[in-house]
């Protein structure tokens, strides 16, 4: 379960290029939900996901993970909770280590990196198991530095790394945004199959409506850094794309 | 095979951990550290004192290469907690370094007399220079294994995948801080044990002993990467051998240049014309290829 409280972000607060990237938003997240955040370029989506994820803090206001107040923990300490796919794919991997490695990191979130060779038979073939799912034929380029590999290819592999090891969160900005349409509708099925079969909650940001009317149990809508719509699973049901298109006029 | 290409294989070897300090510092975790400078000297410079108050080996070896991680420690400090740029961290150490060294030494100059060097302590051969030249092997080649042990240790993927992308890394539960001071603290720990090998090799260590060593590790991880592209290594351990290797080019490269009778004060110039060729030769022959 995720907590947000009362959480204010000011970038370059006092400069002329100040920003109130969220103002004051409250809101939580049950665990196992599948929640999904469109709104309009610089409406604080992503915002929200890094004060999340810790790659900085809140100016103002309180986050807390499974009641753990994680408002200024390291993010490498909070890992232990929380994957993310970034919108970027080269941002999710490390493209000079195999994909064997990289998933081997992956595997480790959640506990320390010692000095033993962690690569061995039994892990090699649990990676081939997961990534043969995937049907690209990555699983016979295990050994492959992964930053040869296309955008889709390392988008669809590092939703996977998200899930080797155990997690409770798995955020997603905009994971599909530099994909092709294919790509792009492996990266949702993969998710809402993470969340319905793991458990696992997702939030994830897109600027397709169509995949937030198709996916999720919970849509929320930014705007100028306030959380605008809040719909449940019942309500989106009955949602069409149309009236989402006039929420942004 | 004359003497000069001797000295110039024994250096080499003697010079081989400093090269594989500077590929891990650069190229496995992408930091620009030059306090190699100031760590080589001061393993030389600790190396001397203790020998020359009779310290056994054993001791030595660990306190001189104990004192370069330090100065690696301080470098990465400054460096990831601070946030102040790697190259003038690592200046601002290496400029420090000058002076403790000098405070270890007592003077400019500690020459070994009457001391038993590394290269005495197992005399399997009569020939001196053939008992050097295996101990130096011998004492590179482990290196080379445990460097590409700890690179495939889980430890040892973290550091590369710090260097590489350590937006993934922080995500991955990987302190970047605190597996960079380490990285740096390894790698000038090794840099001092190549001062801790010279300053024995050659019989003193000396205050100015350091001055552009970094370009020689620099240029060996250069010859490196260039045969890296040229052969398309991808796996590690080829990586760190082709470093070792590079080391070799690059004291040969010196060694024939003193052999055809250059001065000997103009080779750092000549080592600087070296490393400028390396770099600039692959950047060329692009360009020539595309037109
Ligand atoms: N690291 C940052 N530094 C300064 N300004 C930022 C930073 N990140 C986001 N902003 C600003 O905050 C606002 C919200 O950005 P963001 O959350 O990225 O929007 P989006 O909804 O498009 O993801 C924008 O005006 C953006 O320019
Ligand atoms: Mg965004």
């Amino acid at each position: 379960m995720i907590r947000i409280e009362n959480v204010s972000k000011v970038f370059n607060a006092g400069n002329v290029d100040e920003v109130s990237a969220l103002k004051n938003v409250s809101l939580e997240i049950e665990a196992g939900s599948f929640v999904v955040i469109v709104g309009s370029n610089g409406s604080g989506k992503s915002t929200l996901l890094n004060l999340i994820l810790g790659s900085f803090f809140p100016t103002s206001g309180k986050l807390f993970i499974n009641d753990n107040n994680i408002t200024q923990l390291p993010e490498h300490e909070r890992s232990k909770w929380i994957s993310m796919v970034f919108q970027n794919p080269a941002n999710g991997t490390a493209p000079d280590l195999s994909i064997l490695e990289n998933f081997r990191l992956a595997a480790l979130r959640s506990s320390n990196k010692t000095m033993k060779i962690g690569i061995d038979d039994d892990f090699v073939e649990l990676v081939r198991e997961k990534i043969k799912k995937l049907d690209m034929g990555l699983e016979d380029k295990l050994n492959q530095p992964i930053g040869s590999l296309s955008g889709g290819q390392r988008q669809a592999l590092t939703l996977l790394m998200g899930v080797m090891d155990k997690t409770d969160v798995l955020l997603m900005d905009e994971p599909t945004a530099a994909l092709d349409p294919k790509s792009a509708q492996k990266i949702m099925e993969l998710a809402k199959e993470i969340n319905a079969t793991l458990g696992i909650t997702i939030v994830l940001i897109t600027h397709s409506l169509k995949d937030a009317l198709q996916y999720g149990n919970r849509l929320l809508m930014f705007k100028s850094g306030v959380i605008a719509k809040d719909i449940n699973h019942d309500e989106k049901q009955n949602l069409t794309l149309n009236e989402m298109y006039d929420w942004f006029v | 095979m004359s003497q000069f290409y001797l000295t110039a294989l024994q250096l080499a070897l003697c010079l081989g951990p400093m090269a594989m300090g500077i590929f891990i510092s650069m190229k496995v975790f992408n930091i620009p550290d030059i306090t190699t400078d100031g760590s080589y000297t001061l393993g030389a410079a600790i190396t001397a004192i203790l020998m020359s108050n009779h310290l056994p080996l054993y001791v030595v070896l660990p306190i001189s290469m104990l004192s370069g991680a330090i100065a690696g420690t301080c470098t990465g400090f400054i460096h990831t907690k601070l946030k102040i740029d790697a190259l003038l961290s690592g200046i601002l150490i290496m400029t420090a370094l000058y002076s403790i060294n000098l405070l270890v030494m007592g003077r400019s100059n500690v020459p070994l007399i009457n001391t038993l060097s590394i290269f005495d302590i197992v005399p399997i051969f009569e020939n001196a220079q053939l008992n050097q030249l295996l101990i130096a092997i011998l004492i590179v080649s482990f290196l080379i294994f445990f460097i590409i042990y700890l690179l495939k240790t889980d430890f040892g993927l973290a550091m590369r995948a710090t260097g590489n992308n350590p937006i993934m890394t922080k995500a991955l539960g990987i302190n970047n801080d605190r597996i960079k001071i380490i990285g740096l603290a390894l790698a000038n720990a090794l840099t001092a044990l190549s001062g801790f090998l010279v300053a024995q090799y050659q019989g003193f260590a000396d205050i100015n002993m350091g001055i552009g060593i970094v370009i020689t590790g620099l240029g060996s991880v250069l010859i490196a990467d260039t045969l890296k592209k040229w052969f398309n290594i991808k796996k590690i351990n080829g990586q760190i051998i082709l470093v070792v290797f590079g080391c070799f080019v690059f004291q040969f490269v010196l060694a024939f240049t003193l052999s055809i009778g250059i001065d000997p004060n103009m080779l750092k110039m000549v080592t600087a014309v070296f490393v400028l060729l390396i770099v600039a030769l692959p950047k060329i022959s692009q360009r020539l290829i595309k037109k």
